[in-house]
């Protein structure tokens, strides 16, 4: 496998700025793209096989294709740039290293939908990422590479505008249709799906929503071929991604590599092994809601879609978090417990009542007043959360919590006792069963 | 037609229609919270969670759209699985507080509890605390501990008042509700969202604490403070009126009423300041109460003392058909007579394009149908008024209104009357005038049928007993019977006064005329009506029923 194919972020020094870009090729692929039609670029999109790296891995050019062809409505599309998944820090180095390769792979994919204009949403965290992403766009305007400008600078009768919109905070409007109600100014919650943004989405209108990284990939395939993007790692899922591997390892980092990679060979020969050569406990391979992978089953898992599904996680946004011998899972797991619980919108029931709950009973596990029923009642309020809830939020919040107590049992039944006594926190919960049990009273 | 399938049975459905709505239009009752018939949906709720066949996970049923061939299963082991998982999360951070809430008794979560509930919750942990009594407006109070969340409030501020009042704020379990920043909730129609709130997170200022809802009973009526004519439910605890509550009735109000018209039309009859009790007649310069007898006898002696030309009689748009009808039919019978109107009451301006209407009476039409208006060359109101400014008007018979109220110098212009007989419930400027008063009852103490601005005909009924209309068994709902004669018994209770409806007191003067009204009833007033009135005719009280009928007339000049 070629490992040093980079796509995303090649090795050029000072590529940020936009005479480098240009001088590396910058903007080919937009010229070439705009002398064919959209069906073709999306047809050579959906053929290349490129799936977004937002963490669905859904196939971008079958996404496109949903826009209608026909619509006396404006259409939009929208980058996500959120990036608020803990353990995921991959966008924001294209922000800073290849910001025009986003922007021309803006213009081709508003091109190939029939968007005119363009909204690249940036968590408001980012301050500096977002004034780097700004003067990259203010460049590009300034040469003519964005805006009415470009029918002069690509002889062509297309043009669309880009602009940034800066978040407020909150994990929920990485989710594509909160992304869609904050960039119209209202609250971040998530809307019911059908209407899918294709069908209804910005303003009611048609609306695409891509990562960052899918986009950047773009120019490239088209400049090289559909075929050659193909080739490059897993055959279902190819190109590179760009691996944000953290926590317990020598050279933690963002890595280019294809799709496919063993995670072994990613942690220790890339990532530089275990701090202090220790064995490792936990592997969650995707951003703190991918279920969570035993650290003595490893072996040969390789890192793409399919393989990491089939091993009983998934690919997310490649934030790799490693995790030795010496970590306190029920920590980890309260601590991703308690992201999920601050960032749920409060929207719908089950996401909005359960992320507490499960907190709240994290919380007396580590305080030594839980038993092993709480064990399970946790994975039975995840399992009520997951599938029950308006967004991917509940599942991202139930997973951790099922497949981490699930798959570490042992590690948590250290921390149960068969008997604790619990404050009368509430009263009218607690004295349920105490004068006749309800299991005897039962219809 | 499209068929779907619920849980077995096959229903036609129209395109468009979601799950939930073929369900409830064949009579299956999907739980909802947040679903509501005439707002927008959010499906925020979960509790409608249904398993439809080859779709991989549960379906919400209030924004899932029916399609042809549909498998909907809203009782498999799944589906109930979910509905109890949602029922359980809702209730882990709710308070629990039933036992103190406005709402118990007629509580969604209650009753969905009891009926979707395991019946026991797993939840050891200390509740989510928020703020108890917030006031989100002049007329609303806010717990935000019992609130679940379905932002029905916030869609209907918005799409029904349209006035966007009302946001979520927060996030996770510490999401509340409150006003925008300078805001306040103060829109005509916030009370509505009290009805509309699934759990008592809402409750009206104005009732709070006044009353469990099974102590009241409740009586269909209609609204009396303005020309619409909402439909309404009256309901009565110890002989008192404690609420009003809109009832649905989609070719008038829809679901919904005015806070003025719910506040403000029902005040007077519980109050025992200004309540007339009883006949009154002036005696060296003070109201005396007498007897009915007493005060029928001076009325028509005095009456009779006057020629046709020297009484003006003034019926009223706040009195029903039957007792406008009743009034003229007595009036021409018996003085022959030509002046007689009744004042409008139209306030330019106070309407909207929802529900309040200008015209702040609720029988305008009824009135002119019935034949409230001048006799050939007679006089009409400003007429009347002239008159009495010139002497030529020398006695005034007023049914139901404040005359004296409408204008500054009315009141000393009364004054000079030789003889002001009035029908009144409440005590105002015009009683103190009166040498003979006649207390009436109120809309909520009898029968009788008003006709609002599109030319909707509608029924009131009593709700709160008088002294010669008894609470009995076939006139006014009695919720609890269990506890009738009981010292717990809420109906056998409470003040009764001494009024009747104006249609009856005219019938009781009469029987010292010439011409007697032979009315036994309120119905048997209104068959008169239908047969001399061709705007009425063929029409019953049966026919009228709970939800009334559009009559046809020329007069109808309302922008429907």
């Amino acid at each position: 496998m070629e490992q040093n194919i980079k796509i995303v972020l090649p090795e050029i020094p000072n590529l940020h700025e936009l005479d480098v870009y240009i001088q590396n090729g910058g903007f080919n692929a937009a010229k070439k793209a705009f002398t064919q039609s959209p069906d073709d670029l999306i047809e050579q999109v959906k053929k290349s096989g490129l799936r977004g790296r937002g963490g669905a891995a859904f196939s971008a050019g079958l996404k496109w294709s949903f826009m209608p062809k026909t619509t006396d409505k404006p259409k939009y599309l929208a980058i996500n740039g959120d990036e608020s998944e803990p353990g995921s820090f991959k966008d924001r180095q294209i922000f800073e290293y290849n910001p025009h390769q986003l922007i021309e792979g803006i213009l081709i994919t508003c091109y190939a939908i029939g968007a005119k204009t363009a909204y690249i949403y940036i968590r408001g965290e980012y301050h500096k990422w977002i004034r780097l992403m700004q003067k990259a766009l203010d460049d590009a305007y300034s040469k003519g590479c964005i805006g009415e400008k470009m029918k002069d600078t690509f002889n062509t009768e297309f043009f669309c505008d880009i602009y940034i919109h800066k978040g407020a905070g909150a994990y929920i409007c990485g989710e594509e249709s909160s992304l869609m109600n904050s960039l119209e100014g209202h609250r971040g919650y998530p809307r019911v799906k059908p209407p899918f943004p294709a069908q209804r989405g910005l303003w009611g209108c048609p609306t695409t929503i891509n990562n960052v990284e899918t986009i950047t990939n773009v120019p490239k395939i088209i400049e090289n071929g559909w075929e050659w993007f193909s080739k490059i790692g897993a055959e279902k899922h190819p190109g590179t991604i760009l691996y944000g591997i953290s926590g317990h390892v020598n050279k933690p980092g963002v890595y280019e590599l294809p799709t496919g990679i063993l995670l072994t060979e990613l942690i220790y020969d890339i990532a530089g092994g275990v701090a202090g050569n220790k064995k490792i406990k936990c592997v969650i391979p995707g951003g703190s809601s991918m279920p969570p992978l035993r650290g003595d089953q490893l072996e040969g898992i390789r890192m793409d879609a399919e393989s990491l599904k089939a091993a009983g996680s998934a690919i997310g946004t490649a934030g790799v978090m490693v995790m030795d011998e010496d970590t306190d899972l029920l920590r980890v797991l309260a601590r991703i417990t308690k992201f999920y619980y601050h960032e749920s919108c409060g929207q719908c029931t089950p996401c909005r009542e359960g992320t507490g709950w499960m907190l709240k009973t994290l919380n007396r596990m580590i305080e030594g007043n839980a038993t092993s029923d709480d064990i399970d009642l946790l994975i039975e309020v995840a399992n009520n959360i997951e599938g029950n809830t308006v967004c991917a939020l509940g599942d991202a919040a139930a997973w951790p919590v099922k497949f981490m107590l699930d798959r570490f049992r042992d590690e948590f039944e250290k921390y149960v006792k068969t008997d604790v006594s619990l404050p009368v926190r509430n009263k009218v919960h607690a004295m349920r069963g105490t004068v006749v049990p309800l299991v005897d009273v039962k219809r | 037609m499209p068929k779907i399938t619920i849980d077995g049975k096959q229903f036609d459905f129209n395109h468009g229609q979601t799950i939930i709505e073929t369900a409830k239009e064949n009579g299956i009752e999907i739980p909802h919270f947040c679903w509501h018939p005439k707002l927008s949906i959010s499906g925020n709720c979960r509790i409608c969670l249904v398993e439809v066949e080859k779709m991989p996970k549960l379906v919400i049923a209030c924004s899932t759209l029916a399609a042809d061939g549909m498998v909907v299963n809203t009782q498999s082991d799944k589906t109930i699985a979910a509905r109890n998982a949602v029922m359980e999360f809702i209730l882990i951070n709710h308070p629990l507080d039933c036992p103190i809430c406005d709402e118990a008794g007629e509580c969604k979560l209650q009753d969905y509890a009891f009926k979707h509930g395991t019946g026991e919750s797993r939840f050891v942990e200390e509740k989510q605390h928020k703020d108890k009594r917030v006031e989100l407006g002049p007329r609303i109070m806010f717990d935000a501990e019992r609130c679940i969340s379905c932002s029905r409030c916030i869609r209907f501020s918005d799409e029904i008042a349209g006035r966007n009042q009302l946001t979520f704020i927060r996030r996770g379990d510490r999401v509340t509700i409150t006003t925008f920043p300078g805001e306040e909730f103060d829109n005509p129609y916030t009370m509505n969202t009290i009805d509309i709130c699934p759990v008592g997170a809402l409750t009206s200022k104005d009732f709070r604490f006044k009353s469990r809802v099974w102590e009241m009973s409740s009586t269909n009526s209609v609204c009396t403070g303005c020309a619409r004519g909402c439909n309404t439910e009256i309901w009565v605890r110890d002989n008192k009126i404690q609420r009003l509550t809109p009832r649905i009735n989609e070719t008038v109000n829809g679901h919904w009423m005015c806070d003025d018209g719910r506040l403000n039309t029902f005040k007077h009859v519980n109050n025992e300041e200004t309540r007339i009790d009883g006949p009154h007649i002036r005696v060296d310069g003070q109201l005396t109460k007498v007897t009915w007898n007493e005060a029928v006898k001076e009325a028509v002696k005095r009456l009779k003392s006057f020629n046709n030309t020297e009484i003006a009689f003034i019926g009223s748009a706040f009195a029903t058909v039957e007792d406008n009808y009743a009034f003229q039919k007595f009036s021409k019978a018996n003085f022959n007579a030509t002046n007689l109107d009744f004042a409008r009451h139209v306030v330019p301006g106070s309407g909207d394009d929802i529900l309040i209407c200008e015209d702040k009476t609720p029988n305008s039409l009824g009135a002119v149908l019935t034949g409230i208006q001048p006799v050939a060359d007679g006089m009409n109101l400003a007429e009347i008024i002239n008159g009495i400014k010139s002497k030529k008007i020398k006695a005034l018979y007023i049914m139901e209104d404040d005359i004296a109220q409408l204008d500054s110098e009315y009141e000393t212009l009364l004054a000079k009357l030789d003889l002001l007989i009035v029908h009144a419930s409440n005590k105002n400027k015009t009683t103190t005038l009166a040498d003979i008063l006649l207390p009436v009852s109120t809309y909520a103490e009898k029968h009788g049928t008003i006709v609002n601005v599109d030319g909707m005909i509608q029924r009131m009924r009593p709700a709160v007993a008088t002294e010669e209309l008894e609470r009995s068994l076939d006139q006014m709902p009695m919720s609890r019977w269990d506890k009738f004669g009981t010292k717990f018994d809420r109906w056998a209770r409470g003040k009764k006064y001494d009024a009747k409806p104006s249609w009856k007191i005219l019938g009781l003067l009469s029987q010292e005329l010439p011409n007697k009204l032979k009315y036994k009833m309120a119905e048997d007033v209104f068959e008169d009506v239908s047969q001399h009135v061709k705007e009425f005719s063929g029409l019953d009280y049966d026919l009228i029923g709970e939800m009334g009928v559009k009559i046809k007339s020329d007069k109808i000049t309302a922008k429907v």
